[in-house]
Formats: structure tokens, C-alpha cells, sequence
């Protein structure tokens, strides 16, 4: 009885390397944001590949840009990454068309997600060049116990009812486009060369105005409960919101009338994949029901393949895009971080 | 006689020994004498190496508990300066409004400090208003203190260090999280592990007007502090995450500034414990993940700082390399090698010697065994000891006395037996048996040599008459005294036999001539001149002789006895008392009465 159990065991574990066979002995570099790859769902996916995941995570846009651009994009496979910042990647060529038919689990996404020609940014030449995975909209959380009324606009970071109580994302990036909707324009993510004293002037006020700025989710759930926080620029939206209230803090969620920026995360491919259709799997793989409900459950955030509980149809949105100059954003904001004055700033 | 030694058929010899107790009992004794002292050895060695790493571990914890205490002597070193400006008139002043003269003051003051602590990255003066604006800086640059100024000066009151500082009482001490400090323009400190030590500065009113904040430079500040620690041990730092602070893999420190966490419950998973408050130290030995190849002794412990911080808890960690501790009980495994070596070999000489010891006189024993079973007298038995050995020894010494005099005894009897058996039970002479023998060896002896000899057959004249008058006691006293005197008148090589009756017989060997025998014949019968005395009585006796020679009167002993009793007859014939040969001349010597 052993023997025949125990051959039996032989023969499924062949068949189980077999199948497995395609991946095996591969490994997936994968760079992700906190919950995208959690240990569990990327056991799953090793046990179902034969194959190991390596999962290394980013809390901000420009550090995913530094550690794809290091190397050339050779230290990681599989990475994932907003439509507005995807666009720079592909300009430098970093990321590799994805053949669609490799993700299978494509067909079960949601008719606004499945036309990707439909998102800015996804197609070019003809060709998909990420896969949309999750988004969220920037909100902002208040502390229902000191904002009585819930703030309607984003000009409610800069009220002095609220200074030395607002947390803020530590994101060049971000911020300017918060200071370009407060100054007003057609675009938050294209600053005209006169509007950028104006916009740093705002970031000063703004800074002077913080708590603090976070980088992490985790992060931000402990300033904003030990320190008493009042307002909190939500960078990671409902994932941060649903943080909050497991943290039990009483807070509430709101969509500024200027239109809150969201973010629209994606899986992409690297020009150094070693093996793109492992890559592809991974990506099909996170499409599933169970990954999909690990998002909405775990982080708070929305899926592509359902329909999003924390939308609502008055709430106007601004989909980042791709802004006028990255790195000029992240220098002056360095500088506004750490505590220059404007002159000093805007200095060369 | 000889006793013949007793072998039976297929029997091996006595004395072959194929599988000795001597070589038996020493290999027993060497094995048990070789496996005691290899055991004890090894239990030595095993309890030892134990106590070792033990002892280790407990040094080891010592040490780290050391290092725990002097980073809070010197955290209180730092937080004593900190008070110290912070309660210096000049900052006050400053905060209280512009006045270059005593920010100049402050700022000088700022450098010796700086310079008395090359830990120091930065030391600042901040006010509560202005946004957290510095008032007074000191940066390190290099080997250079500056002095930072005008435009230069910058607004931190968005970081928490100084709105945490802010809401601290007078003389509150403030320690911030361990971080890499990313402000831009911090000089030696910018991108570098920091720890920021701040106090607020009030005035006499209590009213806080700003703070004095301290960045320490944690690697070099570390460094020192573990300065004189040996060489070989690692030091680890966590914070109250897990989150590396300090690893002797630099690229495994502030993983969560890079974006990818690494942790010290994950490196070593006996520490969960201690970031979970469950415990306050932990030492143990791992051979997992990076320490597979070469595994560590470590020892952790949770360190609390008495301040108002965010970092109230950092995981302090040694580690040193089993190899290094083990070297030493492996050392004293090789000393006890020796021994155990020294006494194997001790344990081994001393079986044989006791092995010898004891087989000896059991060999000496055997070999007596074996002496004695020769019929060989036996000598050299151990009787004298007082063991069981001398026991046996005794005990086989009586067993062979008492089959010696057993032995004697039997051949006692069978000496008896057989006289008898030849001898007349009357009279003590030879038999008719014995004298046959005699007559056969005798004629054997002349056919062989040529040697003749004469045969005297005897008988009484008158016997009957004294036994019918006197009694057979009487004729038996007759006979022996008869015989007493046949054999007192004849040689001793000469042969007086009673063959029955009143039947006597004399063998002469070698006679010289007739005469030879006429004269005995005659000494015979005088012999019986004399009565023989019975109680009062007084009996005369006669006999007549016939005499035979050979080979004259016959070849076979029979034709020469048949021939003597022949002649006997004639003599008896004749008148008795006289001699009579069977051939030729017959001598008579009638006697007279």
C-alpha cells in the first residue's frame, strides 16, 4: 500500500516538474509597491511555476525610477508602475512591448481596463506596453473628531486652522501638481516657466503648514494616530483609509472639487527580463480572483476586474500624466524638504 | 609400576591451549579499561566544549549588556551637553531676538563641542517660531567645523524631531528615529546613518522658545563604543522594527531606506521575542541562512531609553564565530586525547599484567596436572596463596596425595595377590605354580647356555605317621619347620618348592658335579637329624631324595621332574632316609638312626 502511494507521490511530483518544467530554475525579479506581492499570493504563484520570486518594493516613484534606470533596467524583470510614469520608461526604452495573449487573465478585466487604447500612455506604435493592475485616487483623510466639516478642496492643506497637522506624501513629483491645482491651469503635471516661483512659494506655505511627510502607508498611519494628525494627503487613497480605520482612528475620505490625481498602477516588462514569459504569467497570475480580492481586501485598493466600492460617480479625477520636468520637480523639492527658503530654492 | 597418562581416542593433548583465558580476560579487561577512559574522555570533552560555548554565550552577554550600558552612559553624556546649551544664556537670548553676538557665542561654543566629540554631525539651535528656522548651526565638513549662516539656514519645523521637541517639558530629552539623513546641505551628516538628540529651550517663564538639537553620526559613534571589543565579534543594532541598523553586511543596514526591508527577527528568528517585549535578552547559537558556513554565538539585548523619543527601543547584538570558541575546547579535546591515549595504553599494559597474574599459577597448575597425569612427581604448586587459586592448588595437592597412597595400597595387594597366588600358603615356599616356572625358565636357560641343573624331589618318610599319632597341627608344624630348614641348608640362587602334601622339591642351578649334589642331598638329610619340637613333644622326620640332572635324565621339565620322582621311589624303595640319582652311580647315604 505504501509502495503504491509512494510511487504514486513520484509519479505526480514528475508530472508537477513537468508542468512547472517551462519556468523552472527561474527566477522573477519582481519591483512592486507594499502589497502588490505579498508572500503569500507569491507562493502561490512559485508552487504553481516551479519558479522563486524575488520581491523587492519601492514607496515612491523616483525611487522605482533610479532602481529600474540603474543597470538599465537589467536588476529586475517584472515591474509595476503608474501610466504617467510609464511613459518615461518607455521613452528611454526600458521596458519591452507585453504580447497580451501571454495574459491570459486579460479577458477578465473591465471593459475601461481592457481597451487599454482608451488610457493615455498604454499603447504606442501599436503596441501594449503595461498591463493596468490597480489604481486609486489621491484623497484626502481627516480626523472627524477636529474637521467637523469634510474639506471640499485641496487648498484645505494650506489652512492655517490646520497648521502643524497635515501630513503630507514626500513626493517632488505630487506636490507640485497639488500646487499647480491650487494656482490653477489647464494641467496640474505641465508648470509654466513663470508659475514655478509661484508653485514653490505654495510648497514653502505648504511645508510650513505639514506635520510632516511620509513615504510609506505604514508610515503615515502612525503619524497621523500618535501625533495627532488632522489631514492627511492621501498618496496611496483607500489603502491608506482602510489602514486608518483598522488603526481605529475615526476618519473620513474626501475628493477635492479641484479633482483628486489619481494614479492608475500597471505591470510592466523590462528591457532586461530574463524570461518575459514568466513575466507574462506573473502578471495574468496577479488578474486572478484571489490576488484581486487580496487588493480590495488587504490594501484598499480597487482591482481592474471589479467594480471599485470607493468610487462615486460626482467624484472628478485627475489621471496623472506625465509631467513637463521630473527631475527639476525632485530637485527643488528636495531643497523644500529640507528647509530652504524660496531664494534659495529657485537658485540654480 | 608406572601410572600410564590416560588418552582416549580423538582426544586433543592436555597441554593445547587454542583460545586462552589469559588472551581472553586481557582483551576483556583492555576493552573495558579502552572504552572507560575513551568515554570519559569523551563526556569530559562534550561537558567541556559545552561549558565553553556556555561560558562564551555568558561573555558574550556580558559584553553586549556592557555595550548597552556605555551607549547609555554616553547617551546621558550627550543629553548633559545638550542641557548644558540649552540652559546657556546665550541661547536664550538668541531666540529671544536677532543678536549676532551671542549667536556668535553659541556657535563657538557649538564648535568646541563638536570638536571634544568628533561623534557630533551637526549641532543646532532652533526657534519654535519661524517655521523651525536655525538661529545657530554647526556643521562638520570633513576635518572642518562650519559655521552655517544667512540664506544657508534652514526651516525644520516640519520634521519631528523639532515639533516633537517642541511639546517637551524644560530639560526633556528628545531621541529621534535612527535614520539616513537626506536633507540637503547637512554637509559630513547628508545621506549618513543619524540619530538626533534634541531638548527645547525655555525661558525663565517656561515659555519654550525653540530647541537645541544635536545629529550624532551613529557608524562612528558605534564604532568607538565597540572599539575594544575583540576583533572577531560583529555588532548588530536594530530598531524597535527589527530594521538593521548597524551590520557587519553594510548592505543589509537601513534595507528600509532602500526600499527592501531587512530585519533581524528574519536573520535571526530567536530575537521575535525580544522586539515583542516578551523578553529582555537572548543568546544562542544559529547555523541558519547567512551563518550556515560558518555558524555564531550571539547575544541580544533590548535597550531602553529613559527619554521622550519615537526610538524607545533599539535591539543591540554580538555575535561571535562559534569557530573561534569551539577552537579552544578543540584544544583541550586534543589534551584530552592524549590522556585518554596515555591511559588507553596504561589500561592495555595493565590487562596483560593481570591476565599473566592470573593464568600463571593456573598454567603452573596444569602443567602439575599434566606432570602428575606422566606419573612424574609434581613440584612448584601454588599453595601458599591464601586465594582461590592456593585453594585449588591445595585441593589438587591432597587429590594427589591421596592417589598416590590409593596407587600404593592397590599395588600393595597385587603384590599379595600374586605371591600367594605362587606360594604355599604353609610353609611360604614356592608353589607347584611357581616352581613349574622356574623349571621352565630353567630348561630354557640350559638349551640356550648349556647350563645344566639338578632337581632333588623330595618326600617324607614317615608324615603320615605323625599326623595319624599327633595331629595335623602337628604335621603342619612338621611341614614348616621342614621348609625352614630345606631352604636354610640350600643357596640362595637354588629353588625349595612345596609341591603338596608332604611333596618337596630343590632346584639346583649350575651344579659343578655330581658330587656337588650328593652333598647337598646329604646336608638335606642331615638338616633332619635333629627332632623337631611340637609343644612337649619331639617328632623325628625323614625323607627320601630322588635326584634328576639335566639334559642326562630328560629335555622337558616334566621328563626331569617325572625322572627325580623315579628316583625318589627307588630311594624310598631302597630303605628310605637316603638319596638316590635316577642314572648312573647311585650314591646312597643311608642314615643311621
Amino acid at each position: 500500500m505504501i509502495k503504491v502511494l509512494r510511487s504514486l507521490l513520484v509519479l505526480s511530483g514528475c508530472l508537477f516538474a513537468m508542468a512547472g518544467g517551462a519556468y523552472a530554475s527561474d527566477a522573477l525579479r519582481v519591483l512592486a509597491w507594499p502589497g502588490y506581492a505579498d508572500p503569500d499570493l507569491v507562493k502561490v504563484f512559485e508552487q504553481r511555476t516551479g519558479s522563486t520570486v524575488e520581491v523587492t518594493t519601492v514607496d515612491s516613484d523616483d525611487a522605482l525610477w533610479q532602481k529600474i534606470r540603474n543597470n538599465k533596467a537589467q536588476d529586475f524583470d517584472v515591474f509595476a508602475v503608474n501610466t504617467a510614469e510609464l511613459q518615461r520608461y518607455i521613452a528611454e526604452g526600458l521596458v519591452i512591448p507585453i504580447n497580451t495573449t501571454g495574459v491570459r487573465r486579460i479577458a477578465t478585466q473591465l471593459p475601461r481596463f481592457r481597451n487599454v487604447k482608451s488610457i493615455p500612455g498604454l499603447v504606442h506604435d501599436g503596441k501594449v506596453f503595461a498591463i493596468p493592475y490597480t489604481y486609486s485616487e489621491m484623497g484626502l483623510i481627516y480626523d472627524r473628531q477636529q474637521v467637523k466639516e469634510a474639506p471640499t478642496s485641496i487648498r484645505a492643506l494650506w489652512d492655517p486652522r490646520f497648521k502643524g497637522k497635515v501630513l503630507l506624501y514626500n513626493s517632488g513629483t505630487h506636490n507640485f501638481s497639488l500646487a499647480a491645482q491650487v494656482l490653477g491651469g489647464t494641467t496640474p503635471f505641465q508648470l509654466a516657466e513663470k508659475q514655478w516661483p509661484a508653485a514653490v512659494q505654495q510648497l514653502i506655505a505648504l511645508r510650513r503648514n505639514a506635520l510632516a511627510f511620509y513615504t510609506q502607508p505604514d508610515e503615515s498611519v502612525e503619524l497621523f494616530k500618535n501625533k495627532k494628525a488632522a489631514l492627511l494627503f492621501a498618496n496611496y487613497g483607500s489603502q491608506q483609509l482602510q489602514l486608518l480605520k483598522a488603526a481605529g482612528v475615526d476618519v473620513g475620505y474626501a475628493i477635492p472639487k479641484e479633482g483628486a490625481l489619481a494614479w492608475l498602477d500597471c505591470w510592466a516588462i523590462t528591457r532586461g527580463a530574463r524570461n518575459p514569459e514568466l513575466a507574462e504569467a506573473w502578471i495574468s497570475y496577479l488578474l486572478e480572483k484571489e490576488p484581486g480580492n487580496a487588493l480590495v481586501t488587504r490594501q484598499g485598493l480597487a482591482n481592474t476586474t471589479s467594480e471599485s466600492p470607493n468610487l462615486r460617480s460626482e467624484d472628478k479625477f485627475k489621471w496623472l500624466e506625465p509631467v513637463e520636468d521630473v527631475d527639476r520637480r525632485n530637485l527643488l523639492w528636495q531643497r523644500i524638504l529640507s528647509g530652504d527658503r524660496a531664494s534659495k530654492v529657485l537658485a540654480p | 609400576m608406572a601410572a600410564h597418562p590416560v588418552r582416549r581416542p580423538g582426544q586433543q593433548g592436555a597441554g593445547t591451549v587454542t583460545s586462552g583465558i589469559a588472551a581472553k580476560l586481557g582483551l576483556l579487561l583492555a576493552v573495558v579499561g579502552v572504552l572507560a577512559s575513551g568515554l570519559t574522555g569523551y563526556y569530559a570533552y562534550d561537558i567541556s566544549r559545552g561549558q565553553l560555548v556556555q561560558s562564551a554565550k555568558n561573555e558574550l552577554l556580558t559584553s553586549t549588556q556592557g555595550l548597552a550600558r556605555r551607549i547609555a552612559l554616553t547617551r546621558d553624556e550627550f543629553s548633559r551637553n545638550l542641557l548644558v546649551l540649552a540652559r546657556h544664556p546665550a541661547a536664550v537670548s538668541a531666540l529671544q531676538k536677532p543678536n549676532p553676538a551671542q549667536e556668535e557665542q553659541l556657535a563657538t561654543l557649538f564648535k568646541l563641542l563638536m570638536e571634544a566629540n568628533p561623534g557630533y554631525f551637526q549641532v543646532r539651535l532652533i526657534a519654535a517660531t519661524d517655521s523651525g528656522m536655525e538661529r545657530v548651526r554647526v556643521d562638520r565638513d570633513g576635518t572642518q567645523l562650519l559655521r552655517i549662516t544667512g540664506d544657508d539656514l534652514q526651516e525644520k519645523g516640519h520634521f519631528p524631531y523639532v515639533s516633537d521637541t517642541l511639546k517637551l517639558p524644560a530639560g526633556g530629552i528628545y531621541l529621534s528615529r535612527i535614520v539616513i539623513n537626506h536633507e540637503r546641505g547637512a554637509h559630513a551628516g547628508q545621506e549618513q546613518p543619524t540619530v538626533r538628540l534634541a531638548t527645547p529651550v525655555t525661558d525663565r517663564q517656561g515659555q519654550v522658545l525653540g530647541a537645541l538639537i544635536i545629529n550624532i553620526d551613529l557608524n562612528s559613534t558605534f564604532s568607538l563604543l565597540a572599539a575594544d571589543l575583540p576583533k572577531d565579534i560583529q555588532l548588530f543594532l536594530a530598531n524597535r522594527n527589527g530594521d538593521f541598523l548597524i551590520h557587519p553586511d553594510s548592505t543589509q543596514s537601513f534595507g528600509f531606506d532602500k526600499g527592501r526591508r531587512v530585519l533581524v527577527q528574519d536573520e535571526f528568528p530567536a530575537t521575535r521575542d525580544l522586539l515583542d517585549s516578551k523578553i529582555d535578552q537572548a543568546v544562542f547559537e544559529t547555523a541558519q541562512g547567512r551563518y550556515a558556513a560558518a555558524p555564531v554565538v550571539a547575544a541580544f539585548v533590548s535597550s531602553k531609553a529613559r527619554a521622550f523619543d519615537d526610538e524607545s527601543k533599539v535591539i543591540l547584538g554580538l555575535a561571535q564565530p562559534l569557530s573561534v570558541i569551539v577552537a579552544q575546547a578543540d584544544r583541550l579535546g586534543l589534551a584530552i586525547l592524549q590522556i585518554v591515549g596515555g591511559f588507553c595504553l596504561a589500561c592495555i599494559l595493565l590487562a596483560a599484567f593481570v591476565a599473566r597474574a592470573v593464568t600463571r599459577p593456573i598454567n603452573s597448575l596444569s602443567s602439575a596436572a599434566q606432570h602428575f597425569a606422566k606419573g612424574h612427581e609434581i613440584v612448584g604448586l601454588p599453595v601458599n596463596r591464601k586465594d582461590e587459586i592456593g585453594v585449588l592448588a591445595r585441593s589438587f595437592s591432597q587429590m594427589h596425595d591421596q592417589i598416590k597412597q590409593q596407587l600404593a595400597a592397590l599395588k600393595d595387594g597385587q603384590d599379595n595377590l600374586e605371591h600367594l597366588a605362587l606360594h604355599d600358603m604353609l610353609t611360604g615356599l614356592p608353589n607347584r605354580r611357581l616352581f613349574q616356572e622356574r623349571m621352565e625358565q630353567a630348561v630354557e636357560r640350559g638349551r640356550r647356555s648349556g647350563e645344566g641343573f639338578a632337581l632333588l624331589f623330595i618326600d617324607l618318610d614317615n608324615f603320615k605317621d605323625i599326623n595319624d599319632q599327633w595331629g595335623h597341627e602337628a604335621g603342619d608344624a612338621a611341614l614348616k619347620e621342614i621348609a625352614q630348614r630345606l631352604a636354610a641348608a640350600t643357596r640362595k640362587v637354588d629353588t625349595v618348592a612345596r609341591l603338596g602334601g608332604d611333596e618337596f622339591v630343590v632346584l639346583l642351578n649350575n651344579p659343578a658335579d655330581r658330587g656337588q649334589i650328593a652333598s647337598i642331598a646329604r646336608q638335606l638329610l642331615d638338616c633332619m637329624r635333629s627332632p623337631i619340637p611340637f609343644g612337649p613333644l619331639s617328632m623325628r622326620v625323614s625323607f627320601s631324595i630322588g635326584i634328576a640332572q639335566h639334559p642326562e635324565d630328560g629335555d622337558t621339565a616334566s621328563g626331569i621332574v617325572s625322572s627325580a620322582d623315579h628316583a625318589m621311589y627307588l630311594a624310598k624303595t631302597d630303605g628310605r632316609n637316603s638319596f638316590r640319582f635316577c642314572s648312573g652311580d647311585t650314591v646312597s647315604d643311608p642314615l643311621v638312626d
